[in-house]
């Protein structure tokens, strides 16, 4: 290994040539064809070393806030799968409502006609946080009663806004709505991408206790462009 | 080289390199659905798609920090011949499954082309790199590792307990293995290529 070489590449990258050896340097750069792409891969390699060490924190960062966007936006896909059937179920529901009225008149809409949790879907590929698993496994196969201790054992571990909200969306299940309100609203006032979705399933929390009024003025502080607007406004008018 | 213009849509270049969470929303938005149809139409599903999709970023992330990624062409079409290379490259490498490619039109759109195959040897450039750095020995590593985290030598050679002018030659050195070891395989290399 030519060590004198080395040596001098790395001086004169650091900036630490005198004037005149700088100059000696960059004639032989222009000169010596050999020299020049040595010194070409050893700056790259200098280069390369700098930016993995030198951007290691941000490139963590990176690809954390880009499995979570990534996440959010393959998830919002399978979802919408998932709603177009529940769609079905709802036009069937609206219909069932429709001949209610017809009958009945002025019944109100149930909590029933509005539930349709979307899947969890916490456990990715290699994770192997057996409660977390388990709590995924019940709350997709409707056991919530059976989700709700395991939610809470990962939650003493690590709070997560997305874990937080299935938690509460399995109490509110379970009608255990005093908890389930309070993670509700603790969702709301936060700022994840949960705080809408906490902020519906608040509204539903009040229309399965059938307080419609309270429901109204919850379903009226969400903002349009919240996901599941369409639901939000077919309430409104059911309950108008 | 000639000179050539930055495309507008250099933001979603800054806006990877800047971790900008509105911007990498918007990519997926605008950007990967195509990815995402033409790799389920090609023997993948959706968390293939999601994968390929994920690398791609990082590596375009990568890039940006690493030498000033300057876009000539539209993203949309540098992206998604980006993925859809990658996951060519995956099926190729798992090809004793049966596999079915649907192989279209060949892109004759030269600066893409172009900016892909920059970005592609970027790519094979960090991985050689990186596996080169693993063959050095712990001390180099050590020693490299802290001085391009650190920047000040005089704190590094502190904490390794050695001299200053140790640290500076040392650090030379072990970057001149590196240089030495990445000119064998390129002349390896180009051997086996002739």
């Amino acid at each position: 290994m030519n060590e004198e070489r080395y040596i001098l590449f790395g001086q004169y990258i650091e900036n630490e040539l005198s004037a005149e050896e700088k100059t000696i340097f960059e004639k032989q750069l222009a000169e010596d064809k050999e020299f020049a792409s040595t010194f070409e891969i050893f700056k790259e390699l200098h280069l390369h070393l700098e930016h993995k060490f030198g951007n290691e924190q941000e490139l963590k960062a990176f690809k954390k806030n880009l499995k979570s966007v990534s996440k959010e936006h393959f998830k919002a896909k399978k979802s919408k799968v998932i709603a177009l059937k529940s769609w079905q179920y709802a036009a069937a529901a609206s219909v069932a409502v429709l001949l209610g009225l017809f009958f009945f008149q002025n019944i109100n809409p149930s909590f029933d006609d509005y539930n349709s949790p979307e899947m969890a879907t916490f456990i990715e590929r290699g994770d192997v946080n057996e409660n977390l698993k388990l709590a995924q496994d019940a709350f997709n196969t409707k056991n919530y009663k059976a989700a709700i201790p395991q939610f809470e054992t990962v939650l003493k571990e690590k709070k997560s806004p997305e874990i937080q909200f299935f938690y509460a969306v399995s109490l509110l299940e379970n009608n255990q709505f005093q908890k389930a309100e309070t993670n509700l609203s603790e969702l709301k006032s936060g700022t994840s991408v949960y705080k809408h979705k906490a902020t519906w399933y608040l509204a539903l929390l009040k229309l399965k206790q059938k307080e419609y009024k309270s429901c109204k003025e919850i379903l009226l502080t969400i903002p349009d462009d919240f996901e599941d607007y369409d639901q939000v406004q077919q309430l409104l008018n059911e309950l108008d | 080289m000639s000179k050539t213009t930055i495309h507008l849509d250099q933001i979603y270049i800054d806006g990877l390199a800047n971790n900008d969470s509105a911007i990498i929303q918007s990519i997926y938005k605008k950007f990967v659905p195509k990815v995402v149809h033409y790799i389920r139409n090609n023997s993948g599903d959706l968390d293939k798609a999601q994968d390929v999709v994920q690398e791609i970023m990082i590596l375009l992330f990568n890039q940006a920090k690493a030498k000033k990624l300057q876009l000539t062409c539209p993203f949309d079409a540098y992206f998604f011949l980006l993925c859809k290379r990658k996951w060519l490259n995956e099926i190729k490498k798992s090809s004793n499954k049966g596999v079915t490619i649907d192989e279209d039109l060949p892109s004759n759109n030269e600066p893409t082309e172009e900016m892909v195959t920059e970005t592609e040897i970027f790519d094979e450039k960090q991985k050689l790199f990186d596996l080169m750095f693993q063959k050095l020995g712990d001390k180099c590593q050590e020693l490299l590792k802290l001085s391009f985290t650190i920047k000040s030598m005089e704190e590094v050679a502190e904490k390794l307990n050695v001299t200053y002018g140790y640290v500076r030659k040392k650090k030379s050195l072990c970057v001149g293995q590196l240089t030495q070891w990445v000119q064998e395989t390129n002349r390896f290399k180009s051997l086996k290529i002739n």
